[in-house]
C-alpha cells in the first residue's frame, strides 16, 4: 500500500466516477470517441464503462488463459485488440466486446500491440518475431527473428514499423517487405517512442539512460544519469518535448532549437515513489504522471521542459495505466487493486490550449 | 517494502542431466500449500508436473559500458515484471537455468533492476551436481565451476553411482571451491524441500547456525594420529596414494585431549611453515621437524621411527592415513600398532581449482571509511573474479552489526541486530577465482582500529 495520505482531487482535477475490475488493472483506453472506457486486468478480465458515468456496459472474464498482457484500441474506436500469455490475439468490437477474430501466434507471450495511425494495420510482437495483420485479422507480414525478445514496437508512418530489442532499433517497410534502417546501440532497450513526425527515435535503456537518434541526420545522443531504467517515455503532440522517467522524478527534454543535446532538461518532482505511467495530453503541453505511490499529477510545461503542476488526484494504489480522454476533458487512471478512477479535467481560465473546453 | 513482503526466488542451476527438473518436480509435488511460479529456461524432456510454468529463452543483456556487473537477464526482468502484478496468486518463484548459464547475471538481476529488487528477494542459489560427472565438467567449463562458486546449497546428486570414497574426495574439492555452501548428498534429487527453499541464504545467522565451523581455520595437514609406542624400532609403511610425496610432522609426547591436539596442531603449523627436508624410503624420521616423504616408488615404502623410551607419537600428515593406507609396524614382532586417537582437520589444500574461498575473521572494530575505501578498490580491481561476498562487520561506534552481501562488484551493507554482550568481530567470506588470500587479509587488517 502507498505511504501517502489519501487526498481529494485538486486543481484542475474534479470528481468524476470510479468503478472496479477484478484484478490488477494493466491496460485501459477510450473507445467510441470517448463514449466508452475499456479496462483490462492482469487475469484476463475486460470491462467496458460508459465514458461519462462509469456505468458498466459489458464485461468478459478470462479472455486469455494465463493472463492479459496488452490491449490496443483502434484509432477509430470501434474495435480493439488484446493479447496474452496464451500466445493469442483477440480482435473484438467495442460495442458488445464480441470477439471478431482470434489469432494464434504460438506458445510465446504476446506482449505488444500497436494499430497503425490510419488503423489499417495491427502490429503484434511476440518473443523474437513481429507480425502485422489487417483490421479483419488477415496476416500481412512477419519479421525474421530479432536478436532478442522484441521490447517495443511503434509505427513511424503508415507502412513503416519500428521495433526495439536488445542492441537495436529496426525500421521495416511492411508493404514491400524490406528493412529501411537499423540503428544499433549495445544496450537493452526497454522502451521506445517516436516523435509525431517520425524523425526522432527515443529509447530507454536498461543501463539507466535514454538514447536518441535523428533519422534525417543520422545523429545520435545518449542521455545518462537516470537513477533507474527509463521505462516511461512520452512525446507531446508537437514533438517539441519528450517526458522520460525511471524514478519518482520526470525528466523533460526539449527539442526546440539545438536541443536537447547540451541543454539542461526540465525536472518535475511531484511523486514520492517511481513513476508507473506517463502520458502527454492529446493536444498541448500537459503531461500526466501516475506513480507507485498512487498519486496522479498533471503538469503544464513550458518550452524548456520545466513546468508546474496544475492538478493532482489520488488513485488509491500503484497506478497501472493512465489515459487522457480524446478531448482531454478527463483523465482516467487504473490501479493495482483494480480500481478505476476517471476525473474531470477542467481549466479555470481561457489561457490554455484550445483543446480544452 | 520490507523483505518479508517480497516474494522469495530460488535459482536452480546445474549441468544438463544433473537432476534440476527432477528436483523441481519434487518441490512442486510436495509443496502443496504454496503456489509456486516456475521460470524455465531449459526445455527438458521431463515435463513439469504442475504449477505456473513459464518458458523463456535465456537472454543475457550486457550493457554498453562493458561492466560485467551490469549484465542482467532480460528474460527474468520481463517475466518477473509481469508476475509481480499477480503477486496475490503465487508466493514463491523458482528459476531453472540452462546447464550452461552463468549464475552471475541471474543473481545480479535481483540487485541491479530496481523494479525487480523492489518486489522480489533472492532467497538462494541451489546448484545440482552430477556426482559421477562433475569432476570432468569442472575441468572443462568455466560455467560449471562458477555454478559451484555461486551456490548457497550444493546438491551432490546421483551419489548411488559413485563410491563413498570418491564422494568424500569430491565433497572436499567442492568445499574447497566454496566454503559457504551447504553440501547435501542425494540420489535422484531426493533432498528435503526445506534444505533448498526459504533459505534466507543471505542471512548470516542462518548460515552460522547450520555450519558453525565454516570459518574454522585451515591447517596445512588433514589428519593426526596419536600412537602409544614402547621403546623400540618401528616402520611407517605407506602404499601408493594420491600424491608422489607427502609432508609430515612427528611430535613426541603428544596428548590426546582436544586441547592437547590443538596445541600439537599449533606447533605443527609453525613447523610446516619451515622448509621441508626430503626423506627417502628407508631413512629415519626425525621428531619435531617438517619432512617430506618421497613416495614415487611403486608398492610399499617404509620409513624408520626409533623410540628410545615409551611415548605417544603424534603424526600430523598432509593427507589422511587412509589415502596411503599408512600403517605403523613394530619391527621386531612385525605387528601393526593401531592409533589411539585420530583427528581430522579442515585442510588447506593446494588449490587445484582456480575457484576458491577466502575467509577473514578478526575480532575488534573496523573504521567504516577505511573499509569502504578498501572494499571499493578490491571490488573494482577484482570484482570480475569475485563471485560472492558474504559476511558481517563491526563498525566502530555502531551498536549494530553490519551485514554484507555481494555479487561481483555489487554489494549491499545493511545494519542488522545489535551486538549486545557478544564480542565484536568481523567475518567475511569471498568466493572467487585466483584470489590472493594474504593480500586480502593484510588489506582487511589495515582497516581494523
Amino acid at each position: 500500500m502507498p505511504d501517502i495520505e489519501p487526498f481529494s482531487p485538486r486543481g484542475m482535477f474534479h470528481e468524476g466516477w470510479t468503478a472496479e475490475v477484478n484484478d490488477y488493472a494493466i491496460a485501459c483506453g477510450w473507445a467510441l470517441k470517448g463514449k466508452q472506457f475499456i479496462v483490462g486486468d492482469v487475469a484476463g478480465g475486460l470491462f467496458a464503462f460508459e465514458g461519462d458515468t462509469g456505468k458498466i456496459i459489458w464485461k468478459k472474464e478470462n479472455i486469455h488463459s494465463g493472463g492479459l498482457l496488452a490491449m490496443a484500441i483502434h484509432p477509430e474506436g470501434e474495435i480493439f485488440a488484446t493479447s496474452g500469455q496464451d500466445g493469442k490475439v483477440q480482435i473484438c468490437n467495442c460495442h458488445e466486446g464480441k470477439v471478431i477474430k482470434t489469432l494464434n501466434l504460438g506458445k510465446s507471450w504476446v506482449e505488444h500491440l500497436k494499430w497503425s495511425n490510419d488503423g489499417l494495420f495491427l502490429a503484434i510482437a511476440s518473443s523474437k518475431k513481429v507480425y502485422v495483420f489487417n483490421e479483419i485479422g488477415e496476416d500481412k507480414w512477419i519479421s525474421e527473428d530479432h536478436p532478442s525478445t522484441v521490447s517495443a514496437i511503434t509505427w513511424s508512418n503508415k507502412n513503416e514499423l519500428a521495433t526495439a530489442c536488445y542492441g537495436r532499433v529496426t525500421f521495416f517497410d511492411i508493404v514491400n517487405n524490406k528493412t529501411n534502417q537499423k540503428l544499433e546501440w549495445q544496450g537493452s532497450l526497454v522502451s521506445m517512442e517516436l516523435s509525431p513526425d517520425g524523425d526522432i527515435v527515443a529509447c530507454g535503456s536498461q543501463d539507466n539512460s535514454v538514447h536518441f537518434w535523428r533519422r534525417s541526420t543520422g545523429m545520435d545522443a545518449e542521455m545518462t544519469g537516470y537513477p533507474g531504467k527509463p521505462s516511461h517515455l512520452s512525446f507531446d503532440d508537437s514533438g517539441k518535448l519528450l517526458a522520460t522517467s525511471g524514478s519518482e522524478r520526470i525528466t523533460v527534454w526539449s527539442f526546440i532549437g539545438n536541443g536537447p543535446e547540451g541543454t539542461m532538461p526540465g525536472e518535475l518532482c511531484h511523486h514520492t515513489e517511481p513513476i508507473s505511467s506517463l502520458a502527454f495530453s492529446n493536444k498541448g503541453m500537459l503531461v500526466a504522471s501516475g506513480s507507485r505511490d498512487g498519486s496522479v499529477v498533471a503538469s503544464f510545461l513550458k518550452d524548456d521542459g520545466n513546468g508546474d503542476p496544475v492538478g493532482a488526484a489520488f488513485a488509491g494504489d500503484l497506478v497501472g495505466a493512465i489515459s487522457w480522454k480524446p478531448d482531454d476533458c478527463a483523465l482516467a487512471a487504473v490501479n493495482a487493486k483494480g480500481v478505476v478512477n476517471v476525473w474531470k479535467f477542467k481549466v479555470r481560465t481561457n489561457l490554455f490550449s484550445k483543446g480544452f473546453k | 517494502m520490507s523483505i518479508k513482503d517480497k516474494v522469495p526466488v530460488t535459482i536452480l542451476t546445474g549441468f544438463l542431466g544433473s537432476g534440476k527438473t527432477t528436483l523441481l518436480n519434487r518441490i512442486l509435488s510436495e509443496e502443496h500449500g504454496k503456489r509456486i511460479a516456475v521460470i524455465e529456461n531449459e526445455y527438458g524432456e521431463v515435463g513439469i508436473d504442475q504449477g505456473l510454468v513459464i518458458n523463456a529463452d535465456e537472454e543475457v543483456f550486457e550493457m554498453s559500458n562493458g561492466c560485467i556487473c551490469c549484465t542482467v537477464r532480460g528474460d527474468l526482468i520481463r517475466v518477473l515484471g509481469n508476475l509481480m502484478k499477480r503477486r496475490d496468486k503465487f508466493d514463491y518463484v523458482l528459476v531453472e537455468t540452462t546447464g550452461l548459464a552463468d549464475p552471475g547475471p541471474v543473481a545480479q538481476t535481483f540487485f541491479m533492476d530496481e523494479e525487480i529488487s523492489s518486489e522480489f528477494t533472492l532467497d538462494g542459489i541451489v546448484t545440482l551436481v552430477d556426482a559421477a560427472h562433475i569432476d570432468q565438467q569442472l575441468g572443462r567449463s568455466d560455467e560449471s565451476s562458477e555454478q559451484v562458486a555461486f551456490a548457497d546449497v550444493l546438491v551432490l546428486n546421483k551419489t548411488d553411482l559413485v563410491s563413498d570414497d570418491a564422494l568424500d574426495i569430491l565433497e572436499s574439492r567442492l568445499r574447497d571451491m566454496n566454503r559457504m555452501t551447504r553440501i547435501i548428498r542425494a540420489q535422484n534429487a531426493n533432498v528435503p524441500i526445506e534444505t533448498v527453499l526459504n533459505l534466507s541464504a543471505f542471512d548470516l545467522d542462518q548460515i552460522l547456525k547450520r555450519r558453525p565451523t565454516f570459518l574454522e581455520p585451515e591447517y596445512p595437514f588433514e589428519w593426526t594420529g596419536v600412537y602409544d609406542l614402547d621403546a623400540g624400532k618401528y616402520k611407517l609403511m605407506l602404499e601408493e596414494g594420491p600424491d608422489p610425496e607427502m609432508s609430515l610432522v612427528a611430535l613426541v609426547n603428544q596428548g590426546e585431549s582436544e586441547e592437547e591436539l590443538k596445541d600439537g596442531a599449533e606447533s605443527s603449523v609453525r613447523l610446516y611453515a619451515e622448509k621441508a627436508n626430503s626423506l627417502n624410503p628407508g631413512n629415519t624420521i626425525p621428531y619435531g621437524e617438517h619432512i617430506n616423504l618421497k613416495l614415487e616408488d611403486k608398492g610399499n615404502k617404509s620409513f624408520i621411527m626409533n623410540i628410545e623410551k615409551p611415548t605417544k607419537i603424534g603424526l600430523f600428515t598432509q593427507h589422511t592415513a587412509k589415502e596411503f593406507n599408512m600403517k605403523v609396524i613394530k619391527c621386531i614382532e612385525n605387528k601393526e600398532i593401531q592409533f589411539n586417537t585420530e583427528r581430522f582437520w579442515q585442510a588447506e589444500h593446494e588449490h587445484d581449482d582456480e575457484v576458491s574461498s577466502i575467509a577473514i575473521e578478526r575480532f575488534g572494530d573496523v573504521d567504516p571509511e577505511k573499509l569502504n575505501t578498501w572494499m571499493g578498490r578490491l571490488l573494482s580491481e577484482k570484482g570480475v573474479d569475485i563471485f560472492r561476498t558474504k559476511g558481517f562487520i563491526s563498525y566502530s561506534g555502531n551498536p549494530r552489526r553490519i551485514v554484507f552481501q555481494g555479487v561481483h562488484m555489487l554489494f549491499t551493507a545493511q545494519p542488522d541486530k545489535e551486538w549486545g554482550n557478544e564480542p565484536r568481530r568481523n567475518q567475511l567470506v569471498f568466493i572467487g577465482r585466483n584470489l590472493n588470500e594474504k593480500d586480502m587479509q593484510e588489506g582487511f587488517d589495515k582497516c581494523l582500529i
